[in-house]
C-alpha cells in the first residue's frame, strides 16, 4: 500500500469550533472534524484528491477521515480536536496529565474505507467491555 | 429586549462588550460577537439536553427528582469517583464540585490537565512575569504569539487587546506594534503578524533555549529550523522593545517538552526582564477554565489533578488527573460537569467511562453524554443564568442572564446532590 510517514498535529479550527456550538450530533460537526489538512505534494504522493478518503494509523489506533489541501509543511498533517483524531493519540501522559495531542508519528494511505459517522464512532465506544 | 456589556464566556477572552437582542423567549440577535460567540449565543436552544437515566441500556426520560436521587446513590456507594470538568461553567458551581469531592473523598480535576496543565507545572516550578489584557492594549509594542492560533481560536483577542487597539500609550494602533508568530505552521494568525517564524516540530525547547543564549549574548547558530539572523533579529527587537509580551498556546503545552517547554518560555521572559519590561501570559481556552484553577486554588491549595480519598486534598498531576485516572481504570464512578470527555480525551482514556456509572450535568448532548448512565440538564451560565467567571489573565468579570431557562443552574443541581449525599 502506498503510505506515507507524517508527523500528525491535532488542533482547534474555527469550523471546529463552531459547529461544536451547534450540536456535536449535527452533520456540520462531522464534516469539520473528521478531516485531515495535508500538504498536496503528500496528498499526490499517496494518490489521494481533494475531499477522498484516508486512512490514519498510530502506533495507538487508526481512523478513516476525508483529507483536504492546506498550507502546511510536507511531513506534518493537522487534525481538528476530536473524536476521530483521539482515536490515534495515546493516553499515556508520562506522569504530567497532559497527553501528547500534537506530534505523534502517523501512517497516511489512501483507502475506500468509509468515513465512521459520529454514530458509529459512540457505538464503536458503547462496544468496549 | 437589548442587553448591552453581555460576558461571552465561550474562550478565555471573556469579550464583555456583546449586546443580546431577546424577543420573548428567544435570543433574536447578537452584536459585537465573533462566529463563536453567535454560534453560541444563538443556538443556545439548540441540541438540549433531558433527564435521562440509562434503564434496561436504553436512555429514558425520569423526573429530575429520580436523576438527582440515583446520581447521589452511585458517587455515595463509589469508593474511587472522579469529578471531572468544570471548565465551562462559573465559580459557584466550581466551589460547589470542590465541596462534592471532598465529601465523597473524590478527585476533582478541571480542563486544565488537557490544556495548560504543563503551564501551571511550569509556573510552580519557576514564577511567570504575567500582565493583564488591559496592560498589553495600553502598553505592548511588541506581541509575539508562539504555538497559538488566536486568529481561530481567540477570535476578538487581536482587535480587542493584542494587535490593533489603540490605547493609553498605543495610540497609533496596529502601525505602533511589531506582531511575531511563532509556530510549525503557516495559519491565519501568521497572516496577521509582520513576523513569522517556522519551528520545527517539537523543537520549540531548543528554539526558546536558543533565544534565552541569544539574549545573554552568544551566537547560537541555526536552531529547530530557524536561521541564526532571524534569532539575532528577534532578540535585538525583544530587548529594545518597551513592553513586550508572549502570548503561548498549546503549541508548547502539548508536544514532547511539555511543561520544560513553558519553563524555557518563562525562563526567556525572565531573562529579557534584565533589559526591558517583559510579560507572558498563556490563551487559556475555555471561558471560565482559569477560575477553575482559581476556585480550585483558593478551596484546596491546588488548581487541578486533587485527590480527597485521605480526607484532605493531595495534589498531583500524571496521578490524580482525568485521563490517566481513566486510563488506569482507578475510578469506579465519574461526574463530569460542563466538559466533554469523550470528544477530546484520547480514546483509550475515555473508554473507560463506558465501564463505569458516568453521570453527565450538561446543558446540551455532548458525545459524554451519549454513553452516560444519568444526564442531568442545567442551565447556560452567562446566558440562562448569572454567575462569575475569570478571564485568561485572571481578571474576574461577572456574567449576566439575559433569558429564563427551565433548567437549574449547575450550581443549584450541585448543592441538591450534596444534600443527597448527606441524607
Amino acid at each position: 500500500m502506498n503510505y506515507m510517514k507524517v508527523i500528525l498535529i491535532s488542533g482547534r479550527t474555527t469550523k471546529q469550533g463552531i459547529s461544536l456550538e451547534m450540536g456535536k450530533t449535527s452533520e456540520e460537526y462531522s464534516n469539520n472534524v473528521a478531516v485531515i489538512m495535508m500538504n498536496e505534494n503528500d496528498m499526490k504522493k499517496i494518490g489521494a484528491k481533494e475531499d477522498e478518503h484516508v486512512e490514519v494509523r498510530t502506533k495507538f489506533g487508526s481512523a478513516v477521515v476525508r483529507c483536504k489541501e492546506s498550507r502546511i509543511d510536507r511531513g506534518i498533517a493537522f487534525m481538528p480536536y476530536g473524536p476521530w483524531a483521539n482515536m490515534m493519540i495515546s493516553a499515556d501522559t508520562q506522569g504530567t496529565g497532559m497527553p501528547d495531542y500534537k506530534g505523534v508519528e502517523a501512517k497516511i494511505s489512501a483507502t475506500d474505507k468509509d468515513v465512521l459517522t459520529i454514530a458509529n464512532v459512540i457505538e464503536r465506544i458503547k462496544e468496549i467491555k | 429586549m437589548i442587553y448591552k456589556n453581555i460576558v461571552c464566556t465561550l474562550c478565555g477572552c471573556l469579550c464583555d462588550d456583546i449586546e443580546v437582542v431577546t424577543e420573548g423567549e428567544r435570543i433574536a440577535d447578537v452584536k459585537n460577537a465573533c462566529e463563536f460567540s453567535r454560534s453560541k449565543f444563538l443556538n443556545h436552544a439548540k441540541d438540549r439536553a433531558k433527564h435521562l437515566i440509562k434503564k434496561n441500556g436504553k436512555l429514558v426520560e425520569v423526573p429530575i427528582e429520580e436523576a438527582l436521587g440515583e446520581a447521589a446513590e452511585i458517587l455515595k456507594k463509589a469508593d474511587f469517583p472522579l469529578i471531572y470538568g468544570l471548565s465551562s461553567t462559573e465559580t459557584d458551581a466550581q466551589r460547589m464540585a470542590v465541596e462534592l469531592a471532598e465529601l465523597i473523598g473524590a478527585s476533582i480535576d478541571n480542563t486544565t490537565s488537557v490544556c495548560h496543565g504543563p503551564t501551571i507545572q511550569a509556573v510552580q516550578d519557576c514564577g511567570a512575569a504575567k500582565c493583564t489584557l488591559g496592560e498589553v492594549r495600553n502598553r505592548a509594542d511588541l506581541v509575539i504569539f508562539w504555538g497559538c492560533n488566536p486568529a481561530e481560536a481567540h477570535i476578538r483577542h487581536a482587535t480587542r487587546y493584542s494587535i490593533t487597539p489603540r490605547g493609553l500609550y498605543t495610540e497609533s494602533g496596529r502601525k505602533g506594534r511589531e506582531i511575531v508568530h511563532v509556530d510549525v505552521r503557516e495559519t491565519k494568525t501568521s497572516k496577521m503578524a509582520d513576523i513569522f517564524v517556522k519551528v520545527k516540530p517539537g523543537r520549540d525547547y531548543e528554539l526558546l533555549s536558543a533565544f534565552r543564549a541569544a539574549v545573554k549574548g552568544y551566537d547560537v547558530g541555526d536552531v529547530a529550523g530557524v536561521p541564526s539572523e532571524t534569532i539575532t533579529q528577534l532578540v535585538e527587537k525583544m530587548k529594545s522593545c518597551k513592553f513586550g509580551v508572549i502570548f503561548f498556546g498549546l503549541g508548547l503545552t502539548m508536544t514532547g517538552a511539555k511543561h520544560m517547554n513553558v519553563d524555557a518560555a518563562l525562563r526567556l521572559v525572565r531573562d529579557l526582564n534584565d533589559h526591558t519590561k517583559f510579560t507572558i501570559n498563556p490563551m487559556r481556552g475555555h471561558g471560565n477554565v482559569s477560575g477553575s484553577n482559581d476556585v480550585m486554588t483558593w478551596c484546596t491549595g491546588y488548581p487541578f489533578a486533587v485527590n480527597f480519598s485521605k480526607g484532605y486534598p493531595v495534589y498531583n498531576p500524571g496521578e490524580f488527573s482525568a485521563v490517566d485516572i481513566l486510563a488506569r481504570r482507578e475510578c469506579d464512578a465519574a461526574l463530569i460537569i460542563a466538559s466533554d470527555p469523550v470528544a477530546h480525551f484520547p480514546a483509550q482514556a475515555s473508554e473507560h467511562l463506558v465501564r463505569i456509572p458516568t453521570i453527565v450535568i450538561d446543558p446540551k448532548i455532548n458525545l459524554t453524554s451519549l454513553i452516560a448512565k444519568i444526564v442531568i440538564p442545567s442551565a447556560i451560565a452567562g446566558i440562562e443564568c448569572d454567575g462569575t467567571a475569570y478571564r485568561m489573565d485572571g481578571i474576574p468579570l461577572r456574567l449576566k442572564k439575559v433569558i429564563d431557562s427551565e433548567f437549574l443552574p449547575d450550581r443549584e443541581i450541585l448543592k441538591k446532590i450534596i444534600e443527597r449525599v448527606k441524607a
